[in-house]
């Protein structure tokens, strides 16, 4: 007498061999899988963390993030379409041509600074004082 | 006073954690009872051994998804009446054949092991049981071939467990009406 379990269990015995082989296949295959799994995880480490912030962060609300964008590039056009074009310009001098400039302006300074003082002033004067005795008293005819 | 050991705890936790060895384990533990439910179902060998496969790689992968440990069993054999049924639905023939059986209700106190087939009647018990309809087939190989109580065979099934006592009432009767029946008509 048997027990429905072990009649059903006996009447499939012969797929026990193919049974096994698949077991063991499924094993390997999910350790390899683990094998694989491990150093791909190190490499993409950082792409992993930028693809979950993409997917986290970025898509869930992206189209807030996109009018965003759309307003920081508005931003930055008016930004430059306001730009004072003087100023754009200087920005582009050399600094070769700053320092010659700046020579040329040093140079300015000194001969304005001589022409600007009165000819009396400070001055050396051209003779030094002797006694009176020594004088020489010129008259003019 | 005879004692009966316990039985090995599975190594379920070492599956999910990932350890090859557990896996192969568990596999083994269940690799019968499963293709004799799917072969029993399907009467399809390749099928089957193709269904069996899938549900161990569908195991490994959805591990984390094992609420209780102890569980694994019923679980796994969810996995595979799933497989089963999308085979099924492919072919379009499985809603008919599980739900156009009419339920009636029914006691299931009987274990697994209250029938028992004598040898020259074992060809004709397998045959019986083929004959049974689909859903309450499925119901009575659960019971057979792991001893699922109604609950989780209803967990597997995704019924209700009044459905599934009630079914495996009418298999087990309907049973042990053809073998009577065949006695009878034998004597």
């Amino acid at each position: 007498m048997k027990t429905p379990r072990d009649l059903l269990f006996e009447q499939h015995q012969d797929a026990k061999s193919k049974l096994d082989a698949i077991s063991s296949e499924v094993v390997a295959r999910s350790r390899e899988e683990q094998h694989d799994a491990i150093p791909k995880l190190r490499i993409s480490g950082l792409s992993n963390f930028a693809l979950l912030l993409w997917r986290e962060l970025i898509l869930p609300s992206r189209r807030v993030w996109a009018g965003l964008a759309a307003a920081w590039v508005l931003i930055l056009a008016v930004n430059f379409a306001l730009r004072d074009p003087a100023l754009a310009g200087k920005a582009k001098v050399s600094a070769p041509v700053m320092m010659s400039f700046q020579e040329q302006q040093k140079l300015l300074n000194e001969l304005l600074v001589d022409r600007s003082l009165p000819d009396d002033v400070d001055r050396p004067k051209s003779f030094l004082p002797r006694p009176r005795s020594e004088r020489i008293v010129v008259v003019m005819t | 006073m005879l004692e009966v050991a316990a039985p090995e705890p599975l190594p379920v936790p070492q599956a999910r954690a990932g350890d090859p060895a557990a896996w192969e384990t568990l596999f083994r533990r269940y690799q019968m009872p499963l293709y004799v439910y799917v072969f029993e179902l399907t009467h399809d060998e390749q099928a089957s051994l193709d269904l069996v496969q899938e549900s161990f790689i569908a195991a490994v992968k959805h591990v984390g998804s094992l609420r209780e440990d102890g569980k694994f069993g019923s679980w796994l054999f969810g996995i595979a009446h799933q497989k089963c049924l999308q085979r099924w639905r492919k072919r379009g023939g499985w809603e008919i054949l599980f739900d156009e059986i009419p339920e009636s209700p029914g006691e299931t106190g009987d274990g697994p092991d209250e029938l028992l087939i004598r040898r020259e009647r074992e060809t004709e018990f397998m045959n019986l049981l083929n004959q049974l309809p689909l859903p309450h087939r499925s119901v009575l190989l659960l019971h057979f071939v792991e001893d699922f109580s109604i609950e989780e065979i209803a967990r597997i099934t995704e019924t209700q467990p009044g459905t599934v006592k009630s079914r495996l009432h009418y298999a087990k009767k309907s049973l042990r009406q053809i073998l009577e029946a065949k006695n009878e008509n034998a004597a």
